[in-house]
């Protein structure tokens, strides 16, 4: 077993970074910032003064830690195969273990029971209604009053319809729905085990939380059916539940689950034509951090999308847009700025809107006012069911 | 040392920056203790990030009031330490100056800030169809103010030459404080070179506030071809032959079976992973003749031995480039630290230097790889190994020794293109004499007669009458 120090990061992830910083342009907080800190080689030689020569855990340390977006757009440009995402879990879960209190685990409490999450959802939208919450400042999207029925069409995939994106875009499910059954199949919807996946609370280093949900949504999803997930954030920690959890079951669940998009493109085939409803729309796609640099399956979203719209691709090589789950709502400041860079890569693009295959970033960049769509939900509109 | 705020240096250089924009946690000024090299235990004071030629002025003046040298510094990539901070000065980041200024495209002029990343540059350039030809390996992260401190070099540089020739003018902030402007844009300058001199001084001779850089047309066409070869004699010696016969591609790489591997592992070019050494060769300029310059080095790589492989397509071409460039990075695959040479030798000299470091290496029971600029004979061995084993870094050091002496034997020089920095100062007086290196610092001191700009780097001790008190202290642990 390899030997834990202070932080609780492996000493071999943590001694294989030779700094060449050749990650520090693909970094987000390190492109609006340009400093060493916000960097993920400025992170990990924070990292390493703290486990391996014991400077304090101080408020720059902290700084440096809770600033980075997890986005893990540094993995893929590492030469040397630094997992970055996993020294920055093991330390955000030490840093967890030495807060004595946590008001996040307490949100993230609410994401595991759906009942909770309804019911201070449709509160939440009364309240919108009411104009008592100043939703735009607190990057809220317009959350619905009423919700349609998901109805199970069969088994033979399961549709992963987590926690925040049921509760608020329950109609993005719908489409995608929609869009899998045409390809001939039958959808199973999994019942209140599989609330939530657990990302934000592993993120925020809330480990045993995150694992107890992720025990429940494994058993709610059994079988050998394939799972479709068809928000990016979720879809990569479903993947890494293997890793997480480390179980034979847990890594056998991981390899049943495909983003949407890759399932669909594998279908290709089966999927209906264009129908006349065709709009002459150019569509930039927005590629999901976890989708591109975690799940490395971005290409099936613009293969499929490209079936029925006009695609374009941003020029900023996957750069994150900001939104990282809860980042944007613990670092509006830095999220913002990260985002101004996307907003300018749309504007380059001369797209009329965005697809994004993540809720997070749906909601991040609508609220810049761009007109964004799940690529679905683009397809949905002008697919032709009857064709 | 602590600098607390009420600190008069700290009180001065707030004075010139917002407070959030000069930095004195510890964390912090431990994080910019080093760049890209192998040197640790350098260790910052104030880290300041100006974003004018004013503010510039404003931090080394206060520098300079309170006696404490300046340190510039970009993205930090440097390989030969010379961004590495001794004895806690104020360290002058560049890297919020990242702005295009002005672009003259009839002129094939920009005036940038030097904390703009290179290949920003090129990129930003390409609707004008034109890019900035010195491409080093970290061309996708380095700042061009680093390019001209190191005077940098690149793949792309064996035909157009290294930054020097592309550097029309710099602004520079004196360590009086005063904004100069060395060389001239329209590229006419009266009396001495005196941007010639500037280029290549690693932040001895002041700060680079903004570049006048010289712009390239980009070609009408490229050819990349990929040889493969059953030895490395066999490929340096079709290195050799491409420049006798007449053609000057526009880049010749080479790199050695160890380093095959690990870089195909990570990019998956389809390098050929049981060739002996593999060279990347491109050639550009008017279709007719380009075509006709790759038969011709595809012709020679053939009569040698070696296989040929052509890029199809941008993308494939892209791709090799990609596995060339990340090397060095891709060596943590195998040992999570590693020291990169630069030295230069005669390129008719080249598989019988690549030997001797074989040699070298085998008597010191290293590990090494080669990937290099063999067109112009800049040699990059790389010494792998591990920091944490006990003793290594005496084998390491000592091993890099015996190269440079081998190189320097043959006829070759320290440095290709990274500079000398720390890691190669104290082996200046094996290349020049006691009157060239007094004359050196002659120089440096009709720009910084106080010696405080980027003190103890590429100078050795004693090169100087002077009495240099910084250059005899470099802290302990600074080797790494």
């Amino acid at each position: 077993m390899t030997a834990k120090k202070s932080l609780g990061i492996d000493t071999e992830e943590l001694a294989s970074c030779v700094s060449c910083g050749l990650c520090l342009p693909h970094c987000p907080t390190f492109r609006v910032t340009g400093e060493e800190w916000a960097s993920p080689r400025g992170r990990i030689s924070a990292m390493r003064q703290v486990q391996d020569h014991g400077l304090a855990v101080d408020e720059s340390f902290l700084a440096s830690m809770d600033s980075c977006v997890q986005c893990r757009g540094c993995e893929p440009a590492c030469p040397s195969g630094v997992p970055f995402g996993s020294m920055m879990e093991a330390t955000q879960a030490e840093l967890a273990r030495r807060r004595r209190v946590d008001w996040r685990q307490w949100g993230f409490w609410v994401l595991g029971h759906r009942w909770l999450l309804n019911l201070l959802s449709r509160s939440l939208a009364v309240v919108q209604r009411l104009r008592l919450v100043p939703s735009k400042r607190l990057g809220l999207p317009k959350i619905p009053l009423v919700q349609e029925r998901l109805r199970a069409t069969g088994n033979d995939v399961w549709l992963f319809t987590g926690c925040v994106m049921d509760a608020w875009q329950r109609s993005t499910h719908a489409s995608v729905k929609r869009v899998v059954e045409s390809a001939g199949a039958g959808v199973a919807l999994p019942g209140p085990g599989a609330a939530c996946c657990g990302a934000l609370s592993l993120h925020a280093g809330l480990e045993d939380h995150a694992h107890a949900l992720a025990a429940r949504t494994m058993k709610a999803l059994e079988g050998s059916a394939p799972i479709l997930v068809d928000s990016a954030g979720c879809g990569a920690v479903l993947k890494e539940y293997g890793k997480h959890m480390g179980t034979p079951e847990a890594v056998a669940f991981s390899e049943r689950v495909m983003d949407v998009h890759e399932w669909l493109a594998a279908q290709a085939d089966q999927l209906p034509s264009v129908g006349e409803r065709r709009r002459d729309v150019t569509v930039a796609v927005h590629d999901p951090c976890h989708l591109r640099h975690v799940q490395r399956a971005h290409q099936p979203v613009a293969d499929v999308l490209s079936r029925y719209a006009t695609v374009v691709t941003l020029d900023d090589e996957g750069l994150c847009c900001g939104a990282g789950g809860a980042y944007a709502a613990m670092q509006p400041e830095l999220a913002a700025s990260i985002r101004d860079r996307k907003l300018e890569a749309i504007n380059r693009s001369g797209a009329d809107i965005v697809a994004s295959a993540n809720p997070g970033c749906t909601i991040h960049l609508a609220n810049a006012g761009v007109v964004v769509r799940h690529p679905l939900e683009i397809v949905d509109e002008v697919i032709d069911y009857d064709g | 040392m602590k600098f607390r705020k009420a600190d008069p240096l700290m009180r001065d250089l707030r004075r010139v920056l917002p407070s959030d924009r000069v930095r004195v946690a510890p964390l912090e000024r431990s994080i910019m203790g080093r760049d890209a090299s192998i040197f640790e235990g350098g260790r910052a004071g104030p880290v300041c990030f100006p974003i004018s030629t004013e503010e510039v002025q404003g931090c080394v003046d206060a520098a300079r009031r309170h006696g404490r040298a300046v340190v510039p510094r970009g993205a930090g990539t440097g390989l030969a330490g010379g961004a590495v901070p001794l004895e806690e000065p104020v360290v002058v980041v560049a890297t919020k100056m990242n702005r295009l200024l002005s672009v003259d495209a009839e002129q094939r002029v920009a005036w940038v800030q030097p904390g703009m990343i290179n290949l920003d540059l090129s990129r930003a350039l390409a609707p004008f169809g034109l890019h900035f030809a010195p491409d080093p390996s970290s061309q996708q992260v380095c700042s061009l103010g680093g390019n001209v401190g190191t005077n940098a070099g690149g793949p792309h540089c064996l035909a157009l030459g290294v930054t020097s020739a592309h550097v029309l003018a710099a602004e520079v902030v004196l360590m009086s404080g005063e904004s100069v402007v060395l060389g001239d844009a329209g590229g006419w300058t009266p009396g001495l070179d005196l941007r010639g001199a500037y280029v290549g001084s690693e932040g001895m001779l002041g700060v680079t506030t903004a570049i006048a850089v010289r712009l390239t047309r980009n070609p009408p066409a490229v050819e990349t071809l990929l040889l493969a070869f059953d030895s490395v004699d066999a490929a340096a010696q079709t290195v050799s032959a491409v420049i006798a016969d007449g053609i000057v591609p526009a880049a010749i790489e080479m790199m050695d079976k160890n380093i095959i591997w690990a870089v195909e592992n990570f990019v998956g070019a389809g390098f050929p992973t049981d060739a002996a050494a593999v060279v990347i060769v491109e050639v550009d300029g008017l279709p007719g003749g380009v075509a006709a310059e790759a038969d011709r080095v595809a012709e020679l790589a053939v009569e040698r031995g070696g296989s040929v492989r052509r890029a199809t397509d941008d993308e494939e071409r892209a791709l090799i480039w990609k596995g060339r460039k990340s090397a060095f990075g891709a060596i943590a695959q195998i040992k999570p630290n590693y020291y990169l040479h630069d030295t230069v030798v005669p390129r008719t000299r080249l598989a019988e230097v690549m030997n001797q470091v074989y040699e070298i290496v085998d008597e010191h029971d290293l590990q090494v790889m080669n990937v290099f600029h063999a067109g112009d004979g800049n040699l990059h061995p790389l010494l792998l190994y591990d920091g944490r084993e006990p003793g290594i870094m005496d084998r390491v050091h000592a091993a890099g020794s015996a190269i440079i002496e081998a190189s320097l034997a043959v006829g070759g020089v320290l440095s290709g293109e990274h500079g000398i920095g720390i890691e190669k100062r104290d082996f200046m007086p094996l290349m020049f004499s006691e009157a060239d290196l007094d004359a050196q610092a002659r120089l440096r001191r009709a720009f910084d007669p106080e010696e405080m700009a980027n003190p103890g780097k590429v100078l050795p001790t004693g090169a100087s009458c002077a009495d240099v008190k910084a250059l005899d202290n470099i802290p302990e642990g600074v080797w790494g």
